[in-house]
């Protein structure tokens, strides 16, 4: 039966991988510069009569927008940037080719400073063998018969045409 | 709960943000309504009670010419840094304390009866609860404004407030 073999990261997927790092940038700084200069103009009008609760205005602004500016550049922009970083070493690696039986696992590993990762384990006549792959890209193994896998994470699988 | 999780993981940085953002927004605020001495008046009140803000915003009203701000602290304002208060410029101090802070006053023993226990009667009574004790209002020994008479200004200006 012919077959295909198909990338885990295509390149549409890192080139939209790139467009939504740009993007959350361009709005995180839009929103960084918006609550400075709400703060500061807050700063600037203070009076006597206004200046306590101005101070608290400008305080809450300022820790609840970091907040959210935080939450975005590292759960948003840095786990785009892993996922680009690992689709980038994955293309350049050497490949290993296993054909078996595809099964994704509940396993789940969480590397620090890198992508989420799901456990897969291929049926070979030699064995069991285990690799890894992103988790959101985990479901497309559905119909894989084969994998291709570079320092153990599959970066390509084929499936029957 | 992936939102919760993630909150956790980072819950180091929210909390060093929130620190950072309230210190740097205090002391931006700080230097934006401080202003040097010869350009504000300080009052220091030893009372239980005090709308410092109020009270400030009211003497502004009628502040001298030179003069940019009015500043009214209490005594636990400064608590911790007694070198602060010695460059106020007015002090209301109860008559069992006025031992105690004579080094800051220009003149322990002629002192201005600001309230009247006895008869629960005094000046900005409005701003400031006295408590049970005669209170009297005091000219700072180490005062910028005693020459330029804004500190007299600003006393005479309190003793007329109802």
């Amino acid at each position: 039966m012919p077959e295909s073999i198909l990338e885990i990261f295509t390149d549409a997927d890192t080139e939209r991988l790139r467009k939504k790092i740009k993007l959350w940038i361009i709005a995180l700084c839009i929103a960084a510069a918006a609550a400075l200069a709400v703060c500061s103009v807050l700063a600037a009008t203070v009076t006597t009569a206004n200046a306590e609760s101005s101070e608290f205005r400008t305080i809450i602004i300022s820790t609840l927008s970091g907040w959210v500016i935080i939450y975005c550049a590292v759960f948003v922009v840095g786990s785009a940037r892993r996922e680009l970083a690992h689709s980038e070493t994955l293309s350049e690696g050497e490949r290993e080719r296993v054909e078996g039986k595809v099964t994704v696992t509940r396993e789940r590993l969480r590397i620090k400073k890198s992508v989420c990762a799901r456990g897969v384990e291929v049926e070979t006549p030699s064995g069991a063998v285990h690799f890894w792959v992103v988790e959101s890209k985990a479901a497309k193994l559905k119909d894989a018969r084969a994998v291709y896998a570079v320092h153990g994470y599959v970066a390509a699988y084929e499936v029957a045409k | 709960m992936k939102f919760v999780r993630n909150v956790f993981s980072q819950l180091h940085t929210f909390v060093l943000w929130a620190l950072f953002s309230a210190l740097f927004w205090s002391w931006i605020f700080t230097m934006t309504t401080d202003v040097p001495a010869a350009e504000k008046v300080t009052l220091y009140c030893y009372v239980p009670e005090i709308s410092d803000t109020e009270l400030a915003v009211r003497l502004e009203e009628t502040k001298p010419d030179g003069i940019k701000k009015i500043k009214v602290h209490s005594f636990e304002y400064v608590m911790f840094d007694v070198e602060f208060i010695e460059s106020g410029d007015l002090f209301i101090i109860p008559e069992s304390m006025i031992e105690e802070y004579r080094e800051l006053l220009l003149d322990p023993d002629s002192g201005v009866k600001i309230y009247d226990a006895a008869s629960g009667s005094g000046s900005a009574c409005g701003y400031i609860g006295y408590g049970g004790e005669d209170c009297y209002l005091f000219l700072g020994a180490h005062s910028v404004h005693i020459e330029d008479g804004c500190a007299k200004a600003v006393a005479d200006a309190l003793l007329s407030l109802g």
